[in-house]
């Protein structure tokens, strides 16, 4: 039979199956659609059709790439499009052949997207969804869309029309289309995939070998086993052609055995080619014979590498030869051989089966066509794309992706599996083609993309890759052998707290080493994964070496719990939340005030980053860690004091200057060491921004004083009211060292014209006046500019001074707001406006109005802090009119310049960050003069690393840590924790907010705060 | 060659083409470090170590794998090179014990140092028997390497002592894959590989086991490449002095370095620069030697029996009671049988005892129960009865046919050619009932039914003729008489050889188009062809076929009897034999028995003696009455052990000369205690006609004396002249004078190496392939053929095939290897070989206790059950005394070589139930 003739009858049973006048139902059936349970969801479709007597077509196909929407099925009835609906159950499969087949609801709730001419109210376009809009799909073109059991359906939708064009020309021909094509080999090393075939075709030989390389074996990849489960036949003819054009007779694929369905799926497929003449001898009548044998691997990694590769054909330990000699030379059997990979291959048959100019027209200059990628890890949709070279990753992380989920932050994204490396946010922007990934120290690899968010620690990302790495090295060259297993050790190191400074020098030396001297991909490649982290990320590793401080709070053996190891003072939370939970909140207070003095406080106000990391968050909600402190505080019995130890007078004195959160608690920790402490205030008040920065609603000034008044009682003397301009006169008093806590009090301007008009007030003065109890006055409407708390503090305040109407105007969208998700929530419970894409471009006053001008704004590509960077839409100004204009944008530190002290960025202080010491002997500084405006944990934290420093300095131990809670009684970790989310928190009605300053949130009560805390999975008693 | 320019750091280097970066840098004296590169493997290209930049390449190019190009410009020392280098090595470092590499104060180590008393011996070099040879510590010495930046990580692998004369201590082991690669590339076995992956990579046998339950043939080539203490001999006594010499056991006869040390030998080396071994040995060339050299046991004093035993005597009283006894018999009622272990000095004068002394011709030696077809058979085609074709070249041999030969296991080291061989290309055919190891990398196996060797060989060269395979232009210049042999082809059909032999006929069609079509190609038998009662047939027919396709007298062809003993060769050459003097001259040859009673100034018998089996059978017609026996067993090496005991029994005077009481010695009125190989001077010719010297390395035993001392005692005692030689190599110098192939040899030529004879003149030098312009006897004669059946078939009675052969572990009766430990660790009892289905129709199991009967004697033995034996076949080795074999085989005798049919006999097995 002729291709002409088998392609007729395929197209006549297409069509057929096209205009069936049955309603036809395709179910995803891959491994992954198998995996979320698609076989589950059949058998429900075939129980349901047949109770309601229906005669369907069901075929089974495979991915079509929406992974996170598995299992899948799209249905099609009679003159209607296909509609595709995702994340079945049996349940809901039973249901829509009721509704959508018996009763013709389409179900659009359910519905992803449809497929065909008419479209359905409700149903979007699927190709047009953003995951698959930016997509071009080559050698994916058939996978999902037809039956990869059915050679008819590949022929009927052009397929084999390749193989007959090649049979058409000559041999170098076919090599001279694949070269203009400009196609390079898939399997990650780039290599141009016509100049490959070239020499082996010009290799004297004349037995000679094609191979497919289908041993997928990084981490996280899953590419080449969607592509042979959906699509075998694209791939084979690849092979059909490769073997022509190279004069070869025999090929092989060698493939995973792990990959059970996509054998089967070849077989199936070599057996139907062999029934149409398609493989074998003389394939289709014509001179050129090429068989093919299927050769399962044992899924050793190392096979991937092409010379291991043969060695393990050939019944030999698989492990790598040096070349030259290369395959093209001396191959399998010592034959000239060609090795692609399973994607090349189903490129060349759409190349041959199109044009080469028409696969050459997508892409870039140097990488044509497109690539695939198995999308991977902390993204909201994952699955198995395929987009023209040259996409920005980013295009590819929240476009095609949709971002981090759980409004988490990005933190890198892996290509190229574990021979790859890890791009931070900042190189979003790249275009992923071979050189840029090349350049940025990364590979393409075959299609591994694993994204992490920042709840993934890079030393371990590190670790894991090498782990890998050692353990699936061959063992042959030393550099990888022993190599890897050094650089894994090291990294274990760190991961563990028992590395030395040097280690990342070493590292680096290492890796280079190993780079250069190893003798296959695996080994020269092994070393990426640290060698990026280490140029993206050296900080994360420097923490962890020096202050054995995981941020993601991932690595064991630093973290005990993850809450306590994200808390920058170090609260041992799971013991305090044990505490409530055996009904003794003061017993919880003195384990928080082990390591701060305003339990109180941070019970109300913490922005708790304990609660982001809470393991409880993977399983439900995160435990409401600070909830119960404030319930613990409430319920105070000053216990605490029992234990408090205060040391003998040391006779030293200290100077701390400024009483806010850091000052006091270097002022707490001090005393107590026996030091003489004097606080310097400049305002009327002791608190800092504590005081003047957040208002009453949130923390009432009696809980405040009442815990200053605590830090008092130790023998601080706080003296108010005076502004210290100059640290010698303070030594000059006989002080013996000096911290400098003086905060960030001073607003960040808008830079635009009329902003110097009274009635536009920064957020830091506005919110400090009407602490102070001021009379302010801010009028009916108010504009508050930015999307930190500052700037929720100051509508909620206005709305609390009587404005009728509080906007908010953000640069950027909700998602990237830096304010506190329930802060937000709160503002726009009480009436808050929020206007995003919106910035502020010029203030005109008039008549004590004020119109503000402002222009839209889009997001454009990601900038250094791996957000988009918000870009003017043109032409897009319009004007609002306000009474009142806060500005909310930042705070900085106001340094006196007698001080001495060198500034950076932002007019903070610049200090040694373990030991807080400022260039100038004697002076330390922490805080928000430091670090810019942060929080009051942070600043808490500061101020304790202050004062083992100056108690250091003066002579002393620089211990402060004390044990003030009684010994509690033995508990073990929560193996296993039942579903429970965490129970609302208590707040006034909005309605009796507005006219008055009233505490908001209500607190626990003991029943929900005992409830609660029993949630806690006591992560620190985990073995 | 073609030659090409590179420059290596600035200096211009000529290298042939093919060479590596490595072999030219190495040529031209240019030092790259490195620790897997073997020259005797292939590149492997892992340890790192000699990386180089070279000019146009991408980087660090490993110079082992790099082969030079014209032009190229390398860099052995660059700041690149150098950083790769120092981290692998100190990466190894990290994996290896090795405080001692980089500690300040090594120069100055005692071994009673204090730090060695605080820690692990492992840790340290100086405790470690490879200390000072060790490649490692080289390679850290020439990278001046004096501290370690990473971690020791430490594994703790039980070392594998499981071996009995090396152990594998994986703690040192740096996986530069010597060992792996030698194990399948020298020696084809493949007993060891890489296992695991990762970190968790190391050397292992199949199943991880211990090397000695796995394929592990013990040869200790891998002991020999391990760059590092990884692989080493369990007795680390290091010699003091070495002393080139030549192997006691098999007939390929390789070059050892023997190291002493107070008199003892305690090492034993391969000679790297030597034909044929080139420093292969075997596992008893290199085991084997100092085990029974300073067995307990040994004889060290003459032994002379009273009243029944066996007591100690002076040499005095034992040669005088000698000399008085043969003394006084006719030239008709002595006997002596020679040694085809002895030198060739010692045969000389033993012949010459025989017939200038006791006036006899009755002399013979062991090679009559083998290699006598040879003589005959060869003889009668060629003109001369020798392998025809040297050991170094056939691997250069594109066809091989291996027949009658268990080569692996009793010629190990050609065994390593033939492997070598088929890894170059070389088509392999083996014709073999039994499948041997070689069946492994053959193309062809022919598994002939035993005894049908004829049949199997005229039914290829009637495809060959049918086929016009053959070489017209050689048969017709060089041969004769090929039309008659070509009608004796008309009888083969295939349809009867395949009848006849149960080889299906396709296949022999196959194996003769292979052999005729693989040129060159080399034939190499072994006794499976001569031990028949048709056993000179047998050999004609190798004639023919090699004559056939023109495979003779050109380089890698040839007819190639492996000889069995390492000097049955230069025992027949030098007249062990009673029908020739040295040289194969006749002693029915008036003028020759003229030269020689010119030369030894005496009268000699006009008539050939008796052979070996003839004159026992004379004694135990009480017609020969004594017999002087040096360095034979007779007991357990003859056929019919009954019948040879009552012979020997039956004797009035028995003289043994031997290094031990063998089972035969036992029967003497006299034992004479003989020297070693080590203890003496001399000569062994080889299989392949090479004399090679024996050196004395130590002094002998005891009392002992060398075989030719004492011969010369006693001839000096009986007849007073002829005898007085005060070294061999005066003795070599007479032998020299009286026999032609001799004619240019004497200990100063062989002093640099052997000679292949023929060497008739000093200035000749000598003859590694023969009959390359003519045959030694003018024209190569083709001999018609007809196919005769074994003498002994299988019946009712006696169902069953017994064959006999070697075992790789042991020697001949086991005299030598029986005595070494090791090789009685590794094998320790004979096995009964049988089929499965034949085990299974006689209900026996493997490792089951069998009694095999046969017409003359019955053995006991345990079974093991393989498919190695055909059905209806069993198969046993002949070297252990605990089931002497030879109870069982038949006298039977090939009417011209008189060789007994040991091959082939009819027996029974009976399963002996257990507990009686």
């Amino acid at each position: 039979m002729t291709l002409d003739e088998i392609r007729t009858r395929a197209r006549t049973k297409w069509e057929l199956l096209e205009h069936s006048d049955r309603p036809r139902i395709f179910i995803g059936a891959a491994t992954c659609g198998r995996a979320a349970g698609a076989l589950g969801v059949l058998e429900a479709l075939e129980a349901a059709l047949a109770q309601n007597n229906i005669e369907a077509i069901i075929t089974q196909v495979g991915c079509i790439g929406l992974c996170y929407a598995e299992p899948l099925i799209s249905i099609v009835k009679p003159g209607r499009p296909h509609i595709y609906y995702g994340n079945l159950t049996p349940e809901l499969a039973s249901q829509l052949i009721n509704d959508y087949i018996v009763n013709d609801k389409p179900r659009p709730d359910l519905a992803l997207g449809s497929v065909g001419e008419q479209s359905i109210e409700g149903i979007p376009q699927l190709w047009e969804l953003p995951m698959l809009k930016p997509q071009v799909r080559i050698a994916l073109r058939n996978c999902g869309l037809i039956d990869p059991g059915n050679i008819d359906h590949y022929i009927a939708n052009d397929g084999y029309s390749g193989l007959v064009k090649t049979l058409e020309m000559t041999p170098e021909e076919v090599i001279e289309e694949i070269k203009k094509s400009g196609l390079r080999g898939r399997g990650g090393a780039g290599f141009p995939t016509g100049l490959k075939w070239e020499f082996c075709r010009k290799s004297p030989g004349e037995v000679k070998y094609v191979i497919c390389n289908a041993d997928e074996g990084d981490p996280g990849a899953f590419m080449d086993r969607s592509l042979l489960e959906g699509d075998p036949h694209s791939v084979l003819e690849g092979m059909l052609v490769g073997a022509y054009a190279m004069g070869a007779t025999e090929g092989y694929i060698y493939i995973r055995a792990e990959y059970p369905l996509a054998i089967e799926r070849l077989k199936s497929a070599l057996r139907q080619m062999a029934d149409y003449g398609l493989v074998g001898d003389n394939i289709l009548g014509s001179n050129f014979s090429f068989h093919i044998k299927i050769k399962q691997g044992a899924g050793a990694f190392v096979c991937g590498e092409e010379t291991a590769l043969m060695a393990s054909i050939e019944g030999k330990r698989g492990m790598p030869r040096s070349r030259p000699p290369f395959p093209a030379q001396t191959g399998l059997w010592s034959k000239p051989t060609n090795i692609n990979n399973v994607e090349t291959w189903s490129n060349v048959s759409a190349i041959l089966g199109r044009s080469a100019k028409w696969y050459a027209s997508y892409g870039t200059e140097k990488s044509k066509g497109t690539k695939t990628f198995s999308l991977a890890g902390k993204v909201n949709r994952t699955g198995l794309i395929e987009v023209p070279m040259g996409i920005p990753l980013e295009e590819i992380v929240y476009g095609i992706g949709g971002g981090i989920p759980n409004n988490k932050q990005f933190k890198a994204v892996q290509t190229g599996g574990p021979s790859g490396g890890c791009l931070p946010a900042n190189r979003l922007n790249l275009p992923v083609d071979y050189e840029s990934l090349a350049e940025a120290g990364s590979i393409m690899g075959s299609g591994a993309m694993v994204i992490m968010d920042e709840d993934t620690c890079i030393v371990d990302v590190a670790r894991y890759f090498l782990s890998f790495t050692q353990s699936e090295s061959c063992g042959k060259c030393v550099m990888c052998r022993l190599g890897t297993k050094q650089m894994l050790e090291i990294l274990e190191n760190i991961c563990n707290g028992k590395s030395k400074p040097e280690d990342i020098d070493l590292l680096l030396k290492l890796s280079e080493a190993v780079k250069t001297g190893s003798l296959c991909g695996l080994g020269q490649t092994a070393p990426n994964p640290i060698l990026t982290t280490i140029r993206y990320f050296r900080d994360e590793y420097e923490e962890h070496i020096k202050r054995h401080h995981c941020r993601a709070a991932v690595c064991k053996g630093l973290v005990t719990a993850p809450c306590s190891h994200t808390c920058p003072a170090g609260v041992d939370v799971p013991r305090y939340i044990r505490f409530i939970a055996r009904g003794k909140p003061a017993e919880a207070v003195a384990v928080i005030r082990e390591k701060i003095p305003f339990p109180a406080v941070c019970g109300l106000v913490c922005f708790h980053p304990c609660e982001a990391k809470c393991r409880r968050g993977q399983l439900d909600d995160p435990l409401a860690i600070r909830a119960l402190k404030r319930f613990a505080a409430e319920h105070d019995s000053g216990l605490w004091k029992q234990r408090l130890k205060r040391a003998p007078l040391t006779g030293k004195r200290v100077a701390i200057v400024g009483s806010g959160p850091a000052g006091l608690t270097a002022a707490y920790y001090l005393a107590k060491l026996g030091h003489s402490v004097t606080a310097f205030e400049a305002l009327p008040e002791p608190g800092g921004m504590m005081r003047v920065g957040i208002p009453d609603y949130r923390l009432p000034k009696d809980i405040l004083k009442a815990e200053i008044r605590e830090i008092e009682s130790l023998g601080v003397e706080i003296k108010t009211n005076v502004r210290v301009d100059s640290t010698e006169g303070l030594f000059k008093q006989g002080y013996n060292a000096i911290f400098l806590g003086t905060g960030a009090h001073q607003g960040i301007k808008l830079g635009v014209d009329g902003e110097d008009s009274p009635r536009v007030k920064d957020c830091v003065s506005f919110l400090r006046e009407v602490s102070l109890g001021q009379k302010v006055d801010v009028g009916d409407k108010v504009a508050i500019i930015g999307g930190g708390n500052a700037a929720i503090d100051s509508s909620r305040t206005a709305l609390r001074l009587g404005a009728r109407e509080v906007t908010i105007l953000y640069r950027r969208t909700r998602g990237e707001m830096p304010a506190s998700p329930e802060e937000i929530e709160e503002a726009l419970a009480e009436g808050v406006q929020i206007h995003f894409l919106v910035t502020p471009s010029r203030i005109t006053s008039q008549d004590n109005k004020l119109s503000l001008e402002c222009i839209r704004m889009k997001l454009g590509t990601m900038d250094a802090s791996g957000r988009r960077r918000p870009e003017p839409i043109e032409g897009s100004e319009f004007s609002l009119d306000f009474d009142t204009i806060i500005p909310a944008i930042g705070q900085r530190p106001e340094i006196p310049e007698r001080f001495k002290l060198t500034t950076s960025r932002g007019n903070t202080l610049q200090i040694d960050p373990y030991s807080l010491a400022t260039e100038r002997e004697g002076i330390f500084a922490g805080g928000d003069a430091v670090t810019g405006p942060a929080s009051v944990i942070e600043a808490i934290a500061a101020g304790r690393q202050a004062a083992i420093s100056i108690d250091k300095y003066l002579g002393g131990s620089g211990a402060i840590d004390e044990i003030l809670a009684p010994p509690e009684k033995a508990a073990t970790f929560l193996e296993e924790a039942e579903e429970k989310w965490r129970p609302w928190m208590p707040a006034l009605p909005v309605a009796q907010r507005l006219d008055n300053f009233t505490q908001v949130e209500l607190g626990y009560d003991e029943e929900k705060a005992v409830e609660e805390a029993e949630r806690c999975l006591r992560c620190d008693l985990e073995e | 060659m073609d030659i090409v320019k590179l420059t290596i750091n600035g200096q211009e280097i000529t290298a042939d083409k093919g060479m590596t970066v490595l072999e030219a840098a190495q040529s031209a004296g240019i030092y790259i470090p490195k620790l897997c590169y073997d020259p005797d493997l292939k590149p492997y290209g892992a340890c790192r170590l000699c990386v180089v930049e070279i000019e146009n390449i991408r980087g660090l190019p490993t110079a082992c794998t790099t082969p030079v190009s014209d032009g190229m410009v390398v860099h052995t020392e660059t700041p690149a090179v150098s950083e790769v280098r120092r981290t692998a090595v100190q990466l190894l470092m990290t994996d290896h014990p090795c405080d001692c590499l980089i500690c300040h104060r090594r120069e100055q180590c005692q071994p009673f140092d204090i730090c060695l008393r605080s820690v692990a011996v492992t840790d340290r070099c100086v405790t470690c028997p490879k200390n000072g040879q060790c490649e490692l510590q080289e390679v850290i010495d020439y990278l001046g390497i004096t501290e370690l930046p990473f971690s020791r990580t430490t594994r703790s692998f039980p070392v594998d002592t499981s071996n009995p004369f090396f152990n594998l201590d994986r703690n040192k082991c740096i996986l530069c894959g010597r060992c792996v690669r030698t194990c399948n590339e020298i020696t084809g076995v493949g007993a060891i590989d890489f296992a695991f992956r990762g970190y968790s990579s190391r050397v292992s046998t199949f199943g991880d086991k211990p090397l000695v339950d796995s394929t592990c043939q013990s040869c200790g080539e891998c002991v020999v490449h391990c760059p590092v203490a990884a692989l080493m001999p369990k007795d680390t006594t290091q010699p003091v002095r070495e002393v080139a010499t030549t192997c006691p056991y098999c007939g390929v006869g390789c070059q050892i370095y023997l190291g002493t040390r107070d008199n003892r030998v305690v090492t034993v080396r391969g000679n790297k620069d030597k034909p044929p071994n080139n420093g292969h040995l075997c596992v008893k060339g290199r085991f084997g030697i100092t085990g029974f050299i300073h067995h307990p046991e040994r004889l060290t004093i003459p032994l002379i029996k009273k009243n029944g035993e066996l007591t100690q005597a002076t040499w005095d009283e034992a040669l005088g009671l000698i000399a008085g006894r043969l003394d006084k018999y006719n030239g008709d009622e002595v006997g002596i049988i020679a040694s085809a272990k002895c030198t060739n000095e010692e045969n000389y004068i033993i012949q010459k005892f025989a017939r200038v002394v006791l006036g006899t011709n009755n002399i013979d030696h062991s090679a009559r129960l083998c290699d006598a077809p040879t003589l005959a058979g060869l003889g009668q085609s060629f003109g001369s009865g020798a392998m025809t074709n040297p050991i170094n070249e056939i691997h250069n041999a594109r066809g091989i046919l291996a027949i009658g030969t268990n080569t692996t296991e009793a010629h190990p080291i050609i065994g390593l050619e033939v492997k070598r061989a088929v890894r170059s290309g070389a088509k392999l055919i083996v014709a073999n009932p039994r499948e041997i190891d070689l069946v492994r990398f053959a193309e062809i196996w022919l598994r002939q039914r035993p005894g049908t060797d004829v049949a199997l060989l005229m039914g290829m060269m009637r495809v060959i003729v049918d086929e016009g395979l053959l070489d017209p232009t050689f048969i017709s210049e060089r041969c004769e008489n090929f039309d008659a042999f070509k009608a004796s082809l008309s009888s083969f059909g295939l349809d009867r050889v395949e009848r006849i032999t149960g080889v299906p006929r396709d296949l022999i069609t196959d194996a003769a188009r292979v052999y005729a079509s693989s040129k060159p190609a080399t034939i190499l038998y072994g006794s499976g062809i001569t031990q028949h009662c048709h056993g000179t047939d047998n050999v004609i027919a190798t004639a023919n076929l090699a004559m056939l396709t023109g495979n003779i007298g050109k380089p890698s062809t040839g007819v190639n009897p492996l000889r069995g003993q390492n000097n049955a060769q230069g025992a027949c050459d030098l007249g062990a034999l009673p029908d020739a003097y040295p040289g194969a001259q006749s002693v029915t040859d008036p003028s020759t028995r003229q030269r020689f009673e010119a030369a030894w100034e005496c009268p000699l018998p006009s008539f050939p003696g008796l052979t070996l089996t003839e004159m026992l059978d004379s004694a135990s017609k009480e017609k020969l009455k004594a017999i002087y026996l040096v360095g034979e067993n007779p007991l357990l090496s003859n056929p019919d052990t009954k019948h040879t005991r009552k012979a020997l029994e039956k004797l009035e005077f028995l003289v043994v000369q031997d290094i031990f009481l063998t089972e035969t010695a036992r029967l003497a009125d006299v034992v004479l205690p003989g020297a070693t190989f080590a203890e003496k001077d001399g000569t062994f010719t080889n299989t392949e006609r090479r004399v090679q010297r024996v050196r004395k390395a130590i002094e002998p035993t005891g009392n002992s004396h060398p075989d030719w001392w004492i011969t010369c005692a006693l001839g000096q005692r009986i007849k007073g002249k002829g005898f007085d030689f005060e070294h061999p190599s005066r003795i070599m110098d007479e032998i020299a004078s009286l026999t032609p192939g001799y004619g240019g040899i004497s200990f100063e030529r062989l002093e640099n190496g052997g000679l292949q004879l023929p060497s008739p003149t000093p200035d000749h030098p000598g003859t590694p392939i023969l009959h390359t312009s003519a045959f030694t006897r003018g024209k190569g004669q083709f001999i018609p053929l007809d196919y005769k059946p074994p003498a002994e078939l299988p019946d009712d009675d006696y169902p069953l095939i017994l064959t006999t052969g070697r075992s790789l572990y042991h020697f001949n009766t086991g005299t030598l290897t029986g005595k070494v430990t090791g090789l009685n660790a590794l094998q320790d009892k004979e096995l009964v070989k049988i089929n499965p289905g034949d085990a299974r129709a006689l209900g026996i199991d493997d490792n089951d206790m069998v009694k095999v009967i046969s017409r003359r004697g019955e053995v006991t033995a345990r079974t093991e059950v393989s498919e190695t034996s055909p059905a209806g076949v069993i198969f046993m080795a002949f070297h252990l005394a605990k089931s002497p074999v030879n109870m069982l085989t038949s006298p039977a005798l090939d009417p011209v070589a008189r060789v007994p049919e040991l091959k082939l006999c009819a027996v029974r097995v009976e399963r002996v139930p257990p507990g009686v």
